[in-house]
């Protein structure tokens, strides 16, 4: 240890150690995504597996069928008469199907007002009493009324009534079940979890009037076949939770092997329709999932569940084929069961993963040095420019310095030649020590660190503006607020000196750029290990503040080559600006209802599923952002 | 009925030596069946303490004698009762227990410790007799109630000690009702207790098993008596499915379906399942899988009871209008009144009741005096808050009720966020007394008994928060995640004469667990060695390393150097001073 302490206190004053950091950091960077790019080869990922004993996927005999789909029949037509009633007579007629069965119900009201519109509705609920439970567990099916296509969910929600009225027979119900009919597919099940879990604000969401114990899982059908039923190809199991949180991939496995191992489903994800495991396929497979994670919106009825800890998926019928309610029936069937083995919640398998294909996945362990290697590039170079400016500028004389006596330091004397050296008393000895080592640059942090906070604190106006402004107001707000922030940091460069009277030193400015790296590495390491791709996405995109040409000292003048140089960098870095970057991607992803729309989704994330990414993007990565392009700015200005 | 029973109870005579036996089976709503099993023995005070027993159990006499406990009751439950659709509990609920087990005994002993070893002694023994893990009723599950319970036997000696335990996460199963059939003189081959089967009481809905022993004096004789009670309420459809062939809830064959054949679109494949409203059908040998084996011939005459009368042993609920076949080879006595029909069994022949499938109105029901439900709130592995709501149905009369919680010491409450929330709001505070006895940690669990009113109409919300503990790892269970099990509270209604409780229902406490597995350890001790590795380099790349004498001191330091300086002159000054002297 000792050795490399005088090796490594060796390197302290050595040029090259100044040298190296931007070639490692584009290392870390160039290893950080080719390891993403390795991750769907087999021999970087896993086959899935079922890893909780007590689940036994598909070892039980299904038996809903035979006169059940009678009744299925019968009560998909209820439904159907259902489609246009309001929402009273619905909730009510569905009310007595469930107590005819009987079950306890209850039913709640919502109402939510965000992002200027209001959406309200009106949740029913079953309760079927385990005749084995002691009202400690429970586990919840959920029908949203209206799927995430706003589309009517006929045959699942006549589904979870045929399937509320057969569980009632069976007596081996270790917990109890709840049987939920949610107006939509994103309020509404948020309004009821957020009830159960008493977090709810009773001003709009009313209480349950019933409730069981802790849950421990559920399941959300999405079946939007019409009276005349659909024979369905695929089931399409959607897992993504509110914030990139995901459910235990038991669960996901479980329901997989029930699906395509008993009842001979084939199940596919992210929407990949046709997916032959091939390399390509996987890949987009892991980057949708990625992409879903990132933005860590609700993806269906489940999603609102996951942050309770409550594992929770959507199996959603997809494509054309011969399997019809009943097989979707006798998989639900199949998952309770053995949902009911469970003994303890649900832990033994993984939280964190990426899904390459339905049962092939990537475990936290093999992906995070991706995202953590791209964070960890900025804390290198942060660390590098905190190096650079403790020293004196190299092009200008070094300032008078106190010639105090030090202690000897062990230096390497080739190094030494051509510098001018001080000659110290320390007793009786005397040495010769470069004057390099002997100055010391005092460090002016007011500056950087005063703006860096006025900066980060800046952001909190584009995030109070979306998540205020009333819906049609969106996405002009948007427009003129992207074209508005894209000059603003160069002008800012502008103003500075005139109003400080003085230019900011290269000094400031490289601590300026220090300090915004240094916390962008930390907030994007940290963020890693809670939302793996919204930390990949973000550092991949923010890896050019990295690399900005640092900053002139006051006075000097730019030359041709260098005043080109800044230029480009400048609209470099407009161009990849967070404002930008959304408006590009909602319009290259093709997204329904375009800008508005997605601004939509974030301000109702934000007010109704509590959903941090717009956090993310305006508080840590906005300011990153315009923190660059304020130091490219002041090279220009 | 019960009202009755609770006055034989307390007219009763001091016979010797007697045994009875009486089943009550009352048809509930939504295809439920009541059948409440009572069988209560007694010996004199004088022989039991003699060491003779005849009808009383002598395994359970012996270690009532060993334990020096006077009165005893213990509890096995499983399930809900749901008053909503049952009605008013059987016995007031005097006579059931929180889920899991519950024990309470009152103790002769002079001082608290020799209560504890002899609870100890008690627990341990009962242990082994009814196959539960009772002896996991250690002193952080055991709490002595204030309020909530009163002896029901008399008791002269006034040294005696209540305690009570309860274990919430006992699984009550068949290995707890065989110890407990065997308590009885005719051991299940005859009488009532003939029709006590494992699959059909552990298949029920609801289920309760008490034993009641208790001395009870009259004219200064006193008799020990012991009651032991089976409540269950079955779901006839699913009883009734038989065990051999098709014990499996399968579909109906498409022709067995009844259908509602005024919907429009009502098909050969379409079939709203109609609700015909009609009561069901059902026998006793449909039912518990057998008939009643005759009469217990070591059972007398039940006493108070003017329908029972006669030994009338098996009683049903029904309209007077509803037909109720009896099966039985050899006479039997049959009573009739109101709703209410008594039978005498034969001897040694089988019995059986038949009801068959009519429309006839259900028989009314007893409302339940209060209703309680009690819940986790908040999410989270640090802190948590508990709600109980309390409804008082009644339009006249205030409720007044004793709440007993006994909560594990890793369940922390906080008492100051006890809040009582009256809707609608009322000026007088509900809460009237406290009794609390924090937790000590590992030793003791809190105890917590409040006296409460509820005004009529009204719903009485109690809430209040708590911490997790953080466990030791080996205190940890085998199945950790699973939660831990917090025990029902007792809430007893003390506005009527007669002693009536309710329990809520068990609560899951999940706390903080780690995570037991080997990747989280390994990630664990990999961080701690990068994170080692990486602070000390950049440590040396990054610090300025100054002599120490370099370091120009702080100004406190100057100023501490300074003010010790004067003050050290100034003693000097004064020492010298005395030395002149």
């Amino acid at each position: 240890m000792a050795s490399l302490s005088t090796a490594i206190l060796s390197l302290r004053r050595d040029r090259r150690i100044l040298k190296l950091p931007p070639y490692l950091s584009v290392v870390l960077i160039v290893v950080g995504v080719v390891w993403l790019f390795m991750l769907p080869l087999n021999e970087y990922s896993r086959q899935t597996y079922v890893s909780e004993n007590a689940l036994l996927p598909g070892q039980v005999h299904t038996y809903f069928g035979g006169s059940e789909h009678n009744v299925f029949r019968a009560y998909r037509q209820e439904v159907a008469a259902l489609a246009e009633a309001p929402v009273d007579e619905r909730v009510q007629r569905l009310e007595e199907i469930f107590r005819s069965s009987g079950l306890k119900v209850a039913t709640q009201s919502f109402e939510y007002k965000a992002a200027g519109t209001t959406v309200q509705g009106k949740n029913v609920y079953a309760l079927l009493q385990g005749p084995r439970a002691d009202a400690t567990e429970a586990i919840v099916l959920i029908g949203a009324w209206r799927n995430m296509d706003n589309v009517l969910n006929q045959s699942g929600v006549a589904l979870v009534l045929t399937l509320a009225r057969y569980f009632k027979r069976w007596s081996l119900w270790s917990k109890d079940i709840i049987f939920v009919i949610t107006e939509d597919s994103v309020a509404g099940p948020q309004a009821w979890v957020d009830a159960y879990h008493d977090s709810h604000d009773p001003q709009f969401v009313s209480s349950l009037p019933i409730k069981s114990g802790a849950l421990q899982g559920a399941v959300a059908l999405d079946y939007p076949a019409g009276i005349w039923g659909h024979r369905f190809d695929k089931l399409h199991v959607v897992y993504d939770g509110i914030n990139g949180q995901l459910p235990n991939l038991d669960l996901f496995n479980t329901a997989v092997s029930i699906a395509s191992g008993q009842m001979g489903i084939g199940c596919t994800l992210q929407r990949m329709w046709d997916h032959n495991d091939s390399y390509k396929e996987r890949l987009q497979t892991m980057l949708r999932g990625m992409l879903n994670q990132g933005l860590g919106h609700a993806t269906g009825p489940h999603s609102g569940f996951i942050p309770y800890h409550v594992d929770a998926i959507t199996l959603q019928t997809v494509g054309d084929g011969w399997h019809d309610e009943m097989s979707l029936g006798r998989t639900v069937e199949g998952l309770f069961r053995s949902l009911n083995n469970l003994l303890e919640h649900l832990h033994q398998s993984f939280f964190l993963y990426l899904l390459l294909h339905a049962n092939r996945f990537v475990s936290i362990g093999t992906y995070l040095p991706s995202a953590m290697l791209i964070a960890g590039s900025f804390t290198v170079m942060s660390i590098a420019l905190w190096i650079k400016s403790g020293r004196p500028p190299t092009n200008s004389d070094a300032p008078s310095s106190e010639k105090a006596p030090k202690p000897s330091q062990p230096t390497k004397s080739s190094k030494l030649k051509n510098q001018t050296f001080t000659a110290v008393k320390s007793g009786s000895a005397t040495v010769l020590i470069p004057d390099a080592l002997l100055t010391i640059t005092e460090r002016h942090m007011f500056f950087p660190l005063a703006s860096l906070t006025a900066i980060s604190f800046l952001g909190l106006v584009p995030f109070y503006l979306f998540n205020r402004t009333p819906l049609p107001l969106l996405a002009p707000a948007y427009q003129i607020f992207t074209i508005a922030t894209l000059p603003a940091p160069h002008i800012l460069a502008f103003l500075t000196p005139r109003l400080l009277h003085r230019r900011p030193t290269s000094q400031e400015l490289t601590l300026l750029h220090c300090f915004s790296l240094l916390l962008l590495g930390m907030y994007l390491s940290a963020l890693a290990t809670l939302n793996f791709s919204l930390s990949t996405l973000i550092g991949v995109l923010s890896t050019p503040f990295s690399f900005i040409p640092s900053a002139r000292a006051p006075g000097a003048t730019l030359s041709r080559r260098e005043k080109a140089r800044a230029l480009v960098w400048s609209v470099l870095i407009a161009l990849l600006s967070p404002t930008n970057v959304i408006w590009a991607a909602t319009v290259a992803l093709e997204v329904d209802g375009g800008l508005g729309e997605v601004l939509r989704r974030a301000s109702f994330g934000w007010w109704v599923n509590g959903l941090w990414t717009s956090v993310v993007v305006w508080l840590i990565w906005w300011p990153a952002w315009f923190v660059a392009s304020f130091i490219v700015g002041s090279g220009i200005w | 009925m019960f009202l009755l029973l609770i006055l034989a109870l307390t007219a009763l005579c001091a016979a010797a030596s007697e045994y009875h036996e009486r089943l009550l089976l009352r048809p509930l709503p939504q295809n439920a069946l009541l059948a409440s099993f009572n069988f209560r023995s007694n010996s004199s005070q004088q022989s039991f303490d003699q060491q003779n027993f005849r009808y009383f159990p002598r395994s359970l006499g012996q270690i009532l004698q060993h334990a020096h406990t006077k009165e005893l009751h213990l509890r096995f439950s499983l399930g809900r009762w749901d008053a909503e659709v049952w009605g008013a509990r059987p016995w007031h609920g005097a006579r059931e227990g929180g889920n899991g087990v519950e024990l309470w005994a009152w103790v002769e002993a002079e001082s608290d410790d020799e209560a504890n070893a002899r609870w100890s002694t008690l627990t341990n023994a009962l242990s082994g007799l009814f196959c539960a893990s009772l002896n996991f009723i250690d002193s952080t599950r055991t709490i002595r109630p204030v309020m909530s319970f009163e002896p029901e036997g008399t008791h002269a000696n006034a040294s005696l000690q209540l305690l009570h335990g309860t274990l919430p996460h006992e699984v009550v199963c068949t290995e707890n009702l065989t110890p407990f059939v065997k308590l009885l003189p005719c051991k299940g081959k005859a009488g009532i207790s003939s029709l006590l089967d494992g699959h059909k009481l552990f298949d029920a809905s609801w289920q309760a098993m008490a034993i009641d022993i208790r001395p009870v004096c009259e004219n200064g004789e006193c008799v020990l008596e012991i009651e032991q009670t089976v409540d269950m309420v079955l779901d006839l459809d699913r009883s009734k499915r038989p065990r051999a062939d098709n014990p499996i809830p399968r579909p109906l064959p498409t022709e067995d379906l009844e259908c509602d054949t005024s919907k429009p679109y009502h098909a050969e494949d379409s079939c709203y399942p109609l609700d015909k409203g009609t009561e069901p059908g059902w026998s006793l040998e449909q039912v518990f899988g057998r008939a009643i084996k005759g009469s217990c011939p070591l059972s007398t005459e039940w006493w108070g009871d003017e329908m029972m009368a006669g030994g009338k042993t098996v009683c049903i609920n029904v309209d007077p209008e509803r037909t109720v076949d009896v099966r039985s080879a050899k006479p039997y006595g049959e009573v009739k009144e109101g709703h209410m029909r008594c039978y005498q069994l034969p001897d040694g022949t089988d019995f059986d009741l038949e009801l068959h499938e009519e429309v006839i109105p259900p028989i009314p029901l007893d409302q339940p005096p209060l209703h309680a439900a009690r819940a986790i709130t908040g999410y989270g592995q640090e802190r948590g808050g508990v709600e109980s709501v309390f409804t008082n149905p009644s339009l006249t009369e205030t409720l007044e009720i004793v709440y007993l919680e006994s909560l594990p010491w890793y369940m922390k409450p906080y008492i100051h966020t006890l809040k009582a929330r009256l809707s609608p709001a009322a000026a007088l505070d509900p809460i009237k007394e406290t009794y609390y006895r924090p937790a000590s940690d590992r030793h003791r669990g809190t105890h917590l008994e409040l006296l409460l009113t509820i005004p009529p109409a009204s719903t009485l919300t109690l809430s209040y928060d708590f911490e997790k503990a953080i466990l030791r790892y080996t205190e940890y269970p085998p199945d950790p995640n699973r939660g831990f099990d917090v025990a029902a509270a007792v809430v007893r209604l003390v506005s009527g004469g007669r002693p009536e409780y309710l329990r809520t229902t068990t609560l899951l406490l999940p706390l903080p667990t780690p995570d037991f597995s080997m990747p989280y350890n390994v990630i664990i001790l990999t961080s701690t060695v990068m994170a080692l590795g990486f602070g000390s380099i950049f440590n040396l790349l990054v610090r300025r390393l100054v002599a120490a004498d370099e370091v120009p001191p702080t100004p406190l330091v100057l100023a501490l150097a300074r003010v010790r300086g004067r003050v050290g002159a100034a003693l000097r000054g004064l020492l010298r001073k005395g030395k002149k002297e």
